[in-house]
Formats: C-alpha cells, structure tokens, sequence
C-alpha cells in the first residue's frame, strides 16, 4: 500500500474499525460460541450460590460418591458434597484467578515491553533479559516457589501465576512495538514534536493491541489449566472453596469409586478453555488484517 | 556473526546468573528450611541450631550466594541438604529420563503437527481443516494430569498393553525402554503437538497467500509441489520458534507427568527440592532446566541467521 | 534450494542428538543377577551360627530365577544415615538393613536380636546386655560390643534421637560381648526408647569416618545395600552371613524399593503385577482392592494417632471450657468415616484399644453434642468464633478432617477457616505459634512415654499449644520412673484423664495400617508398629 492510502486508513475514525473487527468477529460461528459459553459463565460466577441447590460444605457422609441422581444432578463427592453446587461455585474462582492472574501479567508485562520496544538499546537489553530470567524457569515450579513464599491462598495463587505470564506480555508487546515505531506516522508524530509519552499511549499502544488481545484469551485459557495443575499438587485454593483443578484433582483419588466426580469439573474447564480458546481464534482473525484477507481471499467465512 | 553469537553467550551467561539469584532469593524468603525439614516433628531448638551451622545456613545471605556461585563456576553445584550426595550427580542421574522424555514427546508432537497442520492449511475450510482444529482444540483444553492419568488407566491398567510408570534405561534394552516411555511421552507429545499444529497451519496458511505462490499456481504447478517448495521453505520460522519454546518447555516443565509416571527427572527432583527446601538441589536444577531452554533458543536464533539474513539485521 | 537442504541438514542433526541422547542414557544397570549366584555359592559355605554342623536350608543349587521383591513406595527416601534421617520411606529400606540391639515382635514386646539377654541390676541402674556371638557386618567385619557403645554415643552426640538416652549415664563395652549401660534414674521402658525402631540401629563406625553412610549403610540386618539410583531405586541383596542364616533367613534374594508418589500409578502397578508391595493404600481402595483376585490386604489396628490442638497462647483457647466445647460438638466417628473409610477406631485418648499393656478406656465427650457444646461456650463467654485450622496437603487427611470439622462445629455457631499449605511451611508456623489450631498425626508409638511426654509435659520439646498442667508433669515424671507395670499404668491412666479433660489435644482415631501385596509374597505380614520387614518373606 502507498503511504497515502495507508494514511487514509488511518485517518478512518477507530469506531468504524471497531465495527468491521466486530462484524468479522461475529461471522465466526465458533467465536460466538466461545461468547455464549463465557457470558453464560460470568452469569454464574456472579450468582453461584443463588443458583446453587446446595452449600460448598454440605457434608453428607452417608450419601457420598454417588452418581448423578434426581437429588444430585452431578453426583456427590467423597465427602457427600453436592458436585452440581461446588462446580458451579467454582465458576467464580476459576475465573477470578485466569481474569486476575492475566491482569496482573499485562498490567506488568505489557508496559515493560512498550518501553523495551520504544527505547530499545541498554533499556530493551535490560528489560529483556529480566524477562528472559522469569520466562527460562519452569513456570509450575516458580509458581510453587512463589506460593510458599507469599503463603497459600486464592489471592496468591492469582499473583503466582500472574508472574508466570508477565514475560509472555512483555515479548509480544515489544515485538508488535518493534514492527510499528518504523512505521511512517509515528515518525511524523515524532517529527511534529509530540512527546514520547504521547506516542507511546496515543500512536503505539493502539496498533500493538491486536496480538495483545488475541494472547489474553490464550492466556486466560492457560491460567485456568495453570491452577488446575497447582491444585493437582495440592496448591492453590483453599479447602473447602471449590475450584475446578483441585475438585478434577480429587476425582482422580475417587475414580474407581464415582467417575462422576471428576468428570464434570474435568468437563467444565475443558468448555471454559475452549470457549476462551474460540473466542481468541476468532478475534486474532478478526484484528489482523493479514488473516482477514486470508479469509476474503478464500471467499468464505473461517 | 562471531559478534552476534558472543553478544547472545554473553545474555545467557546474565540470564542465567539472574535465574540463580531469583531461586536463593526465594528459597531463602520461603518458611521454612531443610533442617526444619529433616527434623520434622521431632524438633529441638539446640539440634536445629547445630545442625543449621554445620551445613552453614547461618551465615548471611550474601556470603552464602557468593561460595554457592564461586562453586558453580569451577563444576561443584554443592551437596544435597537432604541426602548429602553432590547435586551434580543427582542432575546428571536424571538428565538421561529428561531428555529421552523431551526428545520423544518433541517427536511424537512433530510427528502428529506437521501432517496435520500442513494438510489443513492446504484445505482450509474443509472438514478435515475443522476436524484438526477441533482435535487440537481438545488437545489443547486438556490437563496433562488428567490425560496421564486416563493413559494409564486405559493402556496399563485395563488393556495391559503397557507399564504405568518408570523408566528403563536404553542400555538395559530397547523394547523395555519404549514402552515404558510411550505412556508419558504421549501425554504430553499430544498436548504439545496441538499447540504446534495452529502454528503450523497458520503459518502455512500465510504463505499460501503470498504472490510467489499465486504465481507458481498460475505455472501449473500441483498443489503438493507448490507446498514443498515453495511453502514450506518460506514458513518454517514461526514453526522452528515454537518447536524451540516447546523443547525447552519439556525440558524443565513436566513436573506434573513425572509424578504421575513416577518418571526420575529434573522436574520431580526440583519439586522435591521445593518441598524439603533442599536449597542446592533447587538452584542446581533449575539452573540446569534453565540453561538448556536457552541453549536451545540460543541455537534457534543461530539458525535464524545463519538462514535469514533479514532476522541479521534487527 | 539451498534453504530447504539446510532445514533438512537441521533435523537430521537433531534427530541424531536425540538418539545419541537416549542412546546414551545406560543409567546404572545392576547386574543383580551375578550378585543372586555369587550369594547362593556362599551361602552352602557359611557357617551356622550356633556351632552345629547343620546344613543350611538351602544348599539345592541356585534358584533358576532371582527372588527379587520389588516394593512400591509412595514417598522418597532422603538419606540412609538411620541416626539422622526422619523419613518414613527411609525406614522403611533401613528396616531391612540394619538391627538394633533388642527389637518389636510382631506383639510389639520387645525381643533379643543383637542382644542375645540382658539382666537388670537391683537398684534398676544398670542394665547388663550380653551380645550374640557370630554376628557380621556386611562388610565382614564381626560385630563387638564397641560397636553399641560407638552407635549410641553417636545418637547422643549428633542424632535426631538423643533425647531417647535422656536418662542414661554411662555406656561402656567391658569386653567384646557385654554393653553396660548405667542410669541416672530407673527407666522402664528402657528397652523402647534405645531400640524402639532402625533410628537407634548399630552401625560400624567405618562408615562414619569415611562419610559413607548416608549414601551406602552397612549393617547388620538381612539384606545388604547394592545401589541407588533414580532409574531403579534402592537395590538390596541377601545377606549370606545374617545371624540368623542357620533357620534359612533371609529367603528373598533381593529387594527393590521403587518411589512411585502417585498413588493411582502405584495401585495400577500392584494390580499389573508390576510391583509385588505397595506401602499404604487410599483408605477408599481398601474394599476394591482386597476384593481383587491375586491381592491380599493386610490390616492391622496402628500405633498411629490423628488429633487437633487449639493453641492455649491464644484467646478464647486458653479457656478449657471452649476447648471442651469444641471437643465435644465433633463427631469422631463421621471424622474417621470421612478419612479413613472404616479404616480406623475413633478414639479420645491416644492409646489404641489394640495397645492392651496400656489402652485407657476413657471417653468423657459426647459426639456432635451441639447443646452441651453451647452451654460449655456460653459459660465461657464466647459467640461467634472463628478458628483457623493449619493443616498441611502433604498430609491429606489433615485437609479432609479439617473440612468435616468445619461442617460439624457450624452447627455450634463456629466458623472454621482453614489454611493449608506444604510441610516445611506447617512447621515454620507451627514452631512459630502462629495458628488458631493445628492439626496432624503422630507415628505408632509403643510406650505411654512416647505418646504424652512431649506433646504434654510443660517442658516437653513438642509442646507447641503451649499446655502447662503442673500435676500432669508431676504424674509424667513419675511414671517415667516407675518400674512397676500396674503402678506405672495407673500414673498414665491419671495424666491422661487430665490431658483429655483439659482437651489439650483432641484426639480423633487410631488409622490402621494397611498394605497390599500380590498372592505370590508370602512370609510377610503387617505390623502393629508399620515397620515393614522382609526379613521371612518370600516370592513365588
């Protein structure tokens, strides 16, 4: 494209860009899926435990590890819980570490790779390297290692794995930086005087959003597998508070006794990853203008 | 070229000097220590003491880093707190389960990506195109835990095809070695091999729509040829990248399938290491898991520029 | 297409790598089985033990496959220094490897075994023990009474043990098959606390000085130590010259302790036949498991006792009559159901019922008694408490327990928060006192002493509710020297009606000990104390 009708596109107001991004978007019939499934999510994760039919430490002892049932529709665990109610509740915990946990990761990371991307030289080295540090340790045991330091805890657990993805942020960002300050405007920008504070927020920081988003998604589908396996190793949220990895994690023990047990929390992060999973596939074809003339090109919708 | 690699030798040197001082930090603000550890309940403020001055926990931090780092500069990482043998050893009696299991994970994933990848860039939008995208979905979404955890329920326990945990060395005999290695490494080569196939396929599927292959189209050439020569050459840097990351991934961060499979490598010795606090064995191996992901990194870069003049320049 | 020929060149670097890697990886292979002929051929020439000319049992040729057992354990071993190791799992291969100078029956009444006899003097202060004779370490060496005098001292001196000699004066070795030990006051239970268990096993001193022993022990004891290793474990091997040899001890040729902390993967590899031994079972396997053909479950009543503590440094919990409240609104036996799947006895002291020279029948508590449990706290002034549990994953029970405490005491009006977190972690806070109540186990004991001196006693060194009942430590003290049994029994009785009353621990269950093993391991049985011993097991 000429650097005129490049300057043209640009000059399009961003709510019409927004518009087309969420047309492609919503074309995506898996992608809106993936939007069903989170907003039912949400939904719950807010009314848990008014939709729940029972308590997350209803202890039955005499009716435990049984299968679905009219009373139970999931079944009830090893201590007689009911699995309907804890998987529900759970929802919210589940979510709140990914959403969190992420947010720490691109509230951290995403910043450090703006300016190791801008500034480049001895700060990029710097920075760069720091992430290089966090991202070559093996990410469950800096997790766990942070967990025994900062002590257990749903909270905790959110900044352990918050600290796990900060790196992941941080390379993309400066990546997509990399790519756009050689672009013309923002040497425009630069030549009319603007500071690099307003660069940075105004010029950059928009156009790099795009692979930003699409890792949110990954990422988030990721946290949620993240606490699942610290749950597995016995970390992470605290008993009697659901949360899926650990209820999966207990399943196991029960196998032999009442599948069920592990099958419905094993089911529900399978539909919550998934769902986040579609929903950034359809995004990531939906904001990179690349992919989308892919699909126009083929003439159908992906 | 020289100065390119000295300058990337020179960030792993720092990287990993960073990954050693972040490990005793940590270990050292954790509660708890080893010889809290190795009295368990049976405490005793004297014991405690005594102990703490003949492994040397009581002097102060700094001096503690510096005669660890002026050791693992000349070879000796130092001795386990929790058994006394020298963690080197400990390392390298693992170093043969971990890589064997990295290496056939890497190769069963490459083994089920590439196909899979290629074919359903080439005919995107088919069925086959949306089955592997489901598949690698599916693969994606599920916990290597609870996958382990099937495999050996299907394979070992009720089919009984298969041993459900260990590792028999290749010396000790070839059929051994394979199958106790099949289980673990399917359970995360599959995972893995998902994550690879949205790489490959997006890749592919960029450089089909690039001019050269409109043009190569308009040649006559089949759709096959077209992929071997043209696209494949062109779209193998995003792909070595992610194979890169994976590999070092399965180098250091299979805790989780290790435990299952009983399976004796760096990443169960170092979660052993978290929980006994065994401080020298931690920093050992991690440094050790750390190294070899940016080695291999390392190496992908070299291969970038020796192969891409463009990467050269940035 | 200079590009591709490269990528090419690539892969096939790496592929070879990858094989050369493996390839590479011989791990140690123990060539166990030149080690099994080697030990047959000496064991027609080793001379029986009493002097006589009998042939020992089996002087057929050498069986044509190794007897290995290979025993599945679900935690690590740390080190093999018996005086300095605390690990269950470690234990478990220095059972087999090491002897103490007398040692539990299978009653758990304490029987010769490097000690042939012993007599007491008549003050009670001296304690005379006459060795066997012919016995060899594995490193050939014959043992001599130096070597209890060396062993000993060295508990004292650096063990995790000393403690157990508190009473002990003096240890000498007049000669080569006598060990005197003095006392500064009468120790009953002498016997228990000096060779209780492997951690007070005779050792060669050789083995210190050349600083061995934590990676290559050297005993006494039926198997000798080859190897260890990640890819196969520990490997022991039949001790040709075992003291008792002449009954055809030990008939194993072998043993191998293989680490498998997933205990799915452990039952599946018990069930496959890939192991022949797997130390404990999930206590909701038990049912399915016995049921299965090819298996056998042993189960026995345990030493071993689960409870809780409300630290008494710490308002309202230092009022007993909160404590009691608490103590008597649990159900212990929707507690012991919850963890243990019937695998236990509810109990609210901690001696066990099977324990019969020293169970205390005693149960003031009711079960789930919500109205007295109300009237104890309204008594004591206190509403709408909260109490946070320390509990620990790496003891599972502890967080299962936790949570059905905390239904029952809602039903009291009391909130249960619960904070788990790994081992070393528990104990930092517990040392520390940092916690509401904490909750844990304690390994099978086999003396009163050892179930309430340290936990109880106001100076005892596990003291950690900060308890102080001065006619407790009065009681404690003269039991500990106390050489009638009756008398003796009737001064614990006292101390734990106290303990109870004042609910300074609360006692939950005694769990049973449990293993499981294929129908092809016979000799074999599971023990009161849960020392596993192979010592007469054998493999079909």
């Amino acid at each position: 494209m000429s650097d005129a009708v490049q300057l043209d596109r640009l000059a399009e107001k961003p709510v019409s860009r927004t518009r087309e991004t969420l047309q492609t978007l919503v074309a995506n019939r898996l992608a809106v899926a993936g939007l069903v499934v989170l907003t039912l999510l949400v939904v719950i994760g807010i009314f848990g435990e008014a939709i729940a039919p029972y308590g997350i430490n209803d202890i039955d002892i005499a009716n435990r590890l049984q299968g679905p049932s009219g009373s139970h529709w999931f079944g009830t665990d090893d201590l007689g819980r009911d699995t309907l109610s804890r998987v529900l509740i759970a929802a919210r915990v589940s979510l709140q570490v990914g959403f969190i946990a992420v947010g720490f990761a691109i509230a951290v990371g995403v910043p450090i790779g703006l300016v190791a991307g801008y500034y480049r030289g001895a700060v990029d080295s710097v920075l760069m390297r720091m992430m290089d540090v966090l991202f070559s340790f093996p990410a469950i045991l800096l997790a766990i290692a942070i967990l025994a330091v900062l002590g257990p805890g749903i909270g905790n657990a959110m900044i352990a794995i918050g600290i796990v993805y900060t790196p992941i942020f941080a390379r993309i960002t400066r990546g997509s930086v990399l790519v756009v300050s050689e672009e013309v405007y923002i040497r425009a920008a630069r030549s009319l005087g603007a500071t690099d504070g307003r660069i940075i927020f105004r010029h950059i920081l928009p156009n790099v959003l795009a692979p930003i988003i699409v890792q949110t998604t990954l990422s988030l589908a990721f946290a949620i597998l993240s606490e699942a396996a610290l749950s597995f190793l016995g970390l992470g949220v605290q008993p009697p508070n659901p949360a899926w990895g650990r209820m999966l994690a207990d399943g196991q023990d029960f196998f032999q006794q009442n599948p069920w047990m592990g099958i419905f929390p094993g089911l529900a992060i399978l539909v919550t990853v998934m769902a986040f999973n579609f929903v950034g596939d359809g995004l990531r074809d939906a904001l990179d203008p690349k992919q989308k003339s892919v699909i126009e090109s083929r003439g159908q919708s992906a | 070229m020289s100065g390119f690699l000295l300058r990337r030798i020179l960030q792993m040197v720092l990287a990993l000097l960073g990954v050693s001082i972040v490990v005793f930090a940590l270990m050292h603000l954790v509660p708890g220590d080893p010889v809290r550890v190795a009295l368990g309940t049976r405490f005793d403020q004297e014991l405690y003491d005594a102990l703490r001055e003949r492994v040397g926990l009581d002097k102060p931090l700094i001096e503690q880093y510096f005669s660890w780092l002026g050791g693992a500069l000349t070879g000796d990482l130092g001795v386990s707190f929790r058994n006394g043998q020298p963690v080197t050893t400990l390392i390298m009696e693992r170093l043969p389960a971990t890589i064997t299991l990295a290496f056939a994970a890497l190769a069963i994933a490459l083994i089920v990506a590439l196909p899979a990848g290629i074919i359903s860039a080439v005919r995107s939008g088919s069925p086959l195109d949306y089955g592997v995208s489901a598949a690698s979905q599916v693969g994606i979404s599920m916990p290597d835990f609870w996958a382990g955890v099937m495999y050996i329920l299907l394979f070992a326990l009720t089919l009984s095809w298969l041993p459900s945990s260990g590792f028999t060395p290749f010396g000790d005999g070839v059929v051994e070695w394979a199958r106790h290695l099949i289980l673990p490494a399917l359970t995360i080569g599959l995972i893995s091999g998902s994550i690879i196939t949205r790489f490959v396929r997006s890749a592919v599927l960029e450089a089909l729509n690039q001019d050269y292959v409109l043009t190569a189209r308009a040649k006559g050439l089949s759709e096959w040829q077209i992929v071997r020569r043209h696209v494949l050459p062109n779209s193998w840097i995003p792909i070595v990248t992610v194979v890169g990351l994976q590999l070092g991934f399965l180098l250091g961060g299979v805790v989780v399938v290790e435990v299952i499979f009983a399976w004796p490598g760096l990443g169960r010795l170092a979660l052993v290491a978290v929980k006994d606090r065994d401080f020298t064995v931690l920093q050992g191996a991690v440094l050790y898991i750390a190294f070899m992901f940016l080695a291999i990194n390392l190496v992908v870069d070299i291969i970038y520029a020796r192969l891409d003049p463009r990467v050269r320049v940035s | 297409m200079r590009k591709a020929e490269n990528r090419w060149r690539i892969i096939i670097v790496m592929v070879i790598l990858a094989l050369a890697a493996a390839a590479c990886s011989e791990g140690e292979s123990v060539d166990v089985g030149d080690a099994t002929t080697s030990t047959a051929a000496e064991t027609t020439q080793a001379p029986s033990d009493d002097g006589t000319t009998a042939a020992p049992a089996d002087t057929t040729a050498p069986p044509a496959e190794a007897a290995i057992l290979i025993a599945a354990q679900g935690s690590e071993p740390d080190q093999l220094d018996p005086h300095m190791t605390s690990a269950y799992a470690s234990f478990q291969v220095l059972e087999n490897v090491y002897d103490t100078l007398v040692q539990p029956g299978s009653d758990l009444s304490m029987e010769p075994a490097l000690a042939e006899s012993w007599v007491i003097s008549d003050d009670n202060l001296t304690w005379t023990f006459t060795l066997r004779d012919g016995v060899k370490f594995h490193n050939g060496r014959d043992l001599v009474a130096q070597d209890v005098v060396y062993s000993f001292e060295r508990i004292i001196a650096e063990g995790l043990n000393g403690w157990r000699f508190g009473a002990v004066e003096t240890i000498t070795a007049p000669d080569d098959s006598t060990v005197v030990i003095t006392l500064t006051q009468p120790s009953p239970n002498l016997l228990v606390s000096i060779a209780g268990f492997k951690g007070m096993a005779i050792i060669p001193e050789e083995i210190v000085t050349d600083g061995s022993i934590g990676t290559n022990p050297v005993g006494t004891g039926p198997f000798r130590f080859v190897s260890q290793s990640p890819d196969e474990g520990i490997v022991l091997e039949k001790n040709p010259d075992y003291w008792r040899a002449s009954e055809g001890l030990p008939k194993l040729d072998g043993i191998r302790f293989v680490q498998i902390p997933e205990a799915g993967t452990k039952l599946t590899a018990l069930r496959t036949g890939e192991v022949h031994w797997i130390d404990a079972v999930p206590p909701q396997d038990i049912e399915s498991l016995a049921a299965e053909d090819g298996i056998t479950v042993g189960r026995v009543p345990g030493g071993d006792y689960h409870y809780f503590s409300l630290n008494q440094n710490r308002a309202p919990f230092d009022d007993a009559r909160v404590r009691q409240a608490i103590a008597t609104a649990i159900n212990r036996d929707e507690i012991a159901e919850a963890a243990q799947f019937g695998a236990a006895t509810a109990n609210q002291t901690a001696i066990p019922a099977s324990n019969v020279a020293w169970y205390y029948d005693y149960a003031p508590y009711g079960s789930g008694d919500a109205a007295a449990a109300q009237a104890l706290l309204e008594d004591a002034g206190v509403s709408n408490l909260t109490i946070d549990f320390l509990v620990t994953s790496d003891f599972p029970e502890t967080v299962t327990q936790a949570q059905v405490i905390a239904a029952q005491l809602a039903a009291v009006g009391i909130t249960v928060e619960i904070t788990d977190v790994d081992f070393s972690t528990w104990l930092d806070l517990q040392g520390n006192g940092e916690f509401d109540a904490f909750m844990l186990s304690w390994i099978g004991n086999i003396d009163p002493d050892d179930f309430y001196y340290a936990q109880h006693h106001s100076t005892g060194g596990f003291n950690f509710q900060g308890y102080s009942n001065s006619e407790v430590d009065s009681l404690l003290d003269a039991a500990r020297v106390e050489t009638d049994q009756a008398a003796r029994k009737a001064l614990y009785d006292q101390a734990a009606k106290l303990i109870v009353d004042d609910a300074s621990y609360i006692y939950l269950y005694n769990p049973d000990n449990i293993n499981a093993w294929r129908d092809e391991v016979g000799g074999y049985a599971t023990r009161g104390d849960n020392a596993i011993r192979f010592e007469e097991a054998t493999l079909n």
